[in-house]
């Protein structure tokens, strides 16, 4: 049974990393850089892996999710702010999500879009309400996996290899002009934030303490937690790929999710489409429901409300009325006639806002050995811990301007 | 408690409120203190609400989010404390307290859709 747990770190890597906004990012990040943004992905990848690790080993310890720690550690006024943002970000990034679901089933249907809207609120409520954790991670952890077609993708374009794995190493684009630069630059914090978005850490030790994790199951939250993120950082990859081989110098910009699974049909053909149109709206359901319930936890965490899907609803209403409220607020502003993507640009973007409010008080819990005793950090991922804190503080600062800049990566 | 001294920092504000069954019932959103100058400082409550961690706003924001979220505080006495770590333990539940009441008719009310008994 221990092994099923695996589908935490699956959906909330797929949740995280293969959302609209990434796939969008990144095949744009190919289409316009070709490989050369490969090495964002790998340092966004250790990123999760760190903080997703500790926010699971703290879980599993002292029973605590993230929003407890920032309340304990940042205090009610910071805690306050990081809690507005957060919750901010997991409504536009939800919103996205039921738009793209939206989109993706326009295209296959021929429907008009917003009464597909409306039907995709009313299947993701069903599935919340009645599916229990367990399950929740299963399905859209499972049907996700559907998204590995983009590496068999990336794959049969059959990329230049050497090209590829230089991409892996830190590089400025050569030859470029200033606003270029500026755009990579764009890119390169966009693409790292679209990985490391917050509410990954606040599902994962939240569904760490659904799933009832103990101190002994700390090895499993190394294995899941790499394994989910190595899996969503190759679906990345492989979207960057695609992007460079399928997309570049054919003046297509992805700002459809149609767009990426065209990309997947050009190398692969008919069955690939439509895998990879079916992963998709899993991944994204997985997304929306990784937002939805994260807004939820992160309120009854942050004032203390009785919470968790592993408690029956009646026992938890306020818990259960916030992710619906969060649902149909997303709902209807996707309603509103806003383009999904657009609002996931700007999610992303201000995701990494509020990154530093988040880590900073995990790392300061676990690294505390008078709390965490031997569980506490070690010194690589204090290290690593410390290092991510600043890159993250330094993304925070670039993000707003370099959106502004570059016209919200439009050049 | 039979501690005679709690860091009330670092131990008891902002830490989340658990009843004897383990049942979040709130934080503690501020500490009331007996005691002043000269006089031994000793804790008389907690207390958990809006109307508690409104108040800790800085600027104009008390009177501006206490509009928007009530003024509902409630009181409890730091005798009913069984440990103050992590997590603040009580030794009654919340029903006995009078906490978390907001909860049974939201509750009820949703106890009356399909599905509302699984977990």
């Amino acid at each position: 049974m221990k092994a099923l747990e695996l589908f935490l770190g699956i959906l909330t890597a797929v949740g995280g990393f293969v959302e609209i906004g990434e796939l969008t990012f990144a095949l744009n990040a190919g289409s316009k850089f070709d490989f050369s943004l490969l090495w964002v992905v790998a340092l966004g990848t250790v990123g999760i892996i760190v903080y997703g690790e500790m926010a699971g080993r703290v879980a599993a310890v002292r029973k605590q999710p993230v929003f407890h720690l920032i309340r304990e550690r940042a205090g009610l006024t910071a805690g306050l702010v990081t809690l507005i943002a957060a919750n901010l970000v997991n409504m536009l990034t939800c919103a996205a999500e039921i738009g793209g679901i939206a989109l993706v089933w326009q295209l296959v249907s021929g429907w008009p879009y917003r009464p597909l809207v409306a039907g995709t609120f009313v299947l993701l409520t069903l599935a919340v309400w009645f599916l229990p954790f367990k399950w929740i991670e299963r399905v859209f952890g499972l049907l996700g996996l559907l998204m590995i077609v983009f590496v068999a993708a990336a794959v049969a374009s059959k990329p230049d290899w050497q090209q590829v794995s230089g991409g892996f190493i830190p590089q400025l684009p050569k030859a470029a002009t200033s606003s270029e630069m500026w755009l990579y630059a764009y890119f390169s914090v966009a693409l790292f934030s679209s990985i490391v978005l917050p509410y990954e850490t606040y599902f994962y030790a939240s569904g760490a303490i659904e799933d009832r994790w103990k101190p002994k199951d700390l090895n499993l939250n190394r294995i899941i937690i790499i394994g989910g993120s190595v899996l969503g950082s190759s679906l990345a990859v492989a979207l960057v790929i695609l992007g460079s081989q399928q997309l570049s110098g054919r003046e297509i910009e992805a700002q459809l999710p149609g767009t990426a699974a065209l990309a997947a049909g050009i190398s692969l053909g008919r069955w690939a489409l439509i895998a990879a149109l079916a992963g998709m709206v899993f991944a994204f359901g997985g997304a929306a429901v990784e937002t939805t319930l994260s807004g939820a936890y992160n309120l009854a965490q942050f004032f203390g409300w009785p919470w968790g899907k592993f408690r029956k609803p009646r026992e938890v209403p306020r818990f259960h009325a916030a992710w619906f409220i969060l649902l149909l607020l997303s709902t209807l502003l996707i309603l509103s006639g806003v383009d999904p993507v657009s609002v996931v640009e700007y999610s992303i973007v201000f995701a990494v806002v509020t990154l530093p409010f988040t880590y900073f008080p995990m790392l300061v819990i676990a690294a505390d050995k008078r709390v965490m005793k031997s569980f506490a950090n070690g010194w690589l991922s204090n290290t690593l811990g410390w290092l991510f804190l600043v890159l993250t503080t330094l993304a925070a600062l670039c993000a707003i301007p370099l959106l502004l800049i570059t016209h919200g990566g439009r050049g | 408690m039979n501690k005679e001294s709690v860091d009330l920092m670092r131990s008891v504000l902002d830490h989340e409120i658990v009843d004897a069954d383990d049942v979040p019932c709130g934080m503690v959103d501020d500490v009331e203190l007996s005691g002043g100058p000269g006089a031994r400082l000793a804790v008389e409550a907690l207390l958990t609400g809006p109307g508690a961690w409104t108040d800790r706003l800085p600027w104009v924001f008390p009177s501006l989010v206490k509009a928007l979220v009530g003024r509902h505080t409630s009181r409890i006495p730091w005798t009913e404390v069984a440990s103050a770590g992590d997590r603040i333990k009580l030794k009654s539940t919340a029903k006995g307290l009078g906490l978390n009441v907001g909860d049974g008719k939201l509750g009820h009310w949703l106890g009356r859709i399909p599905g509302s008994e699984a977990d």
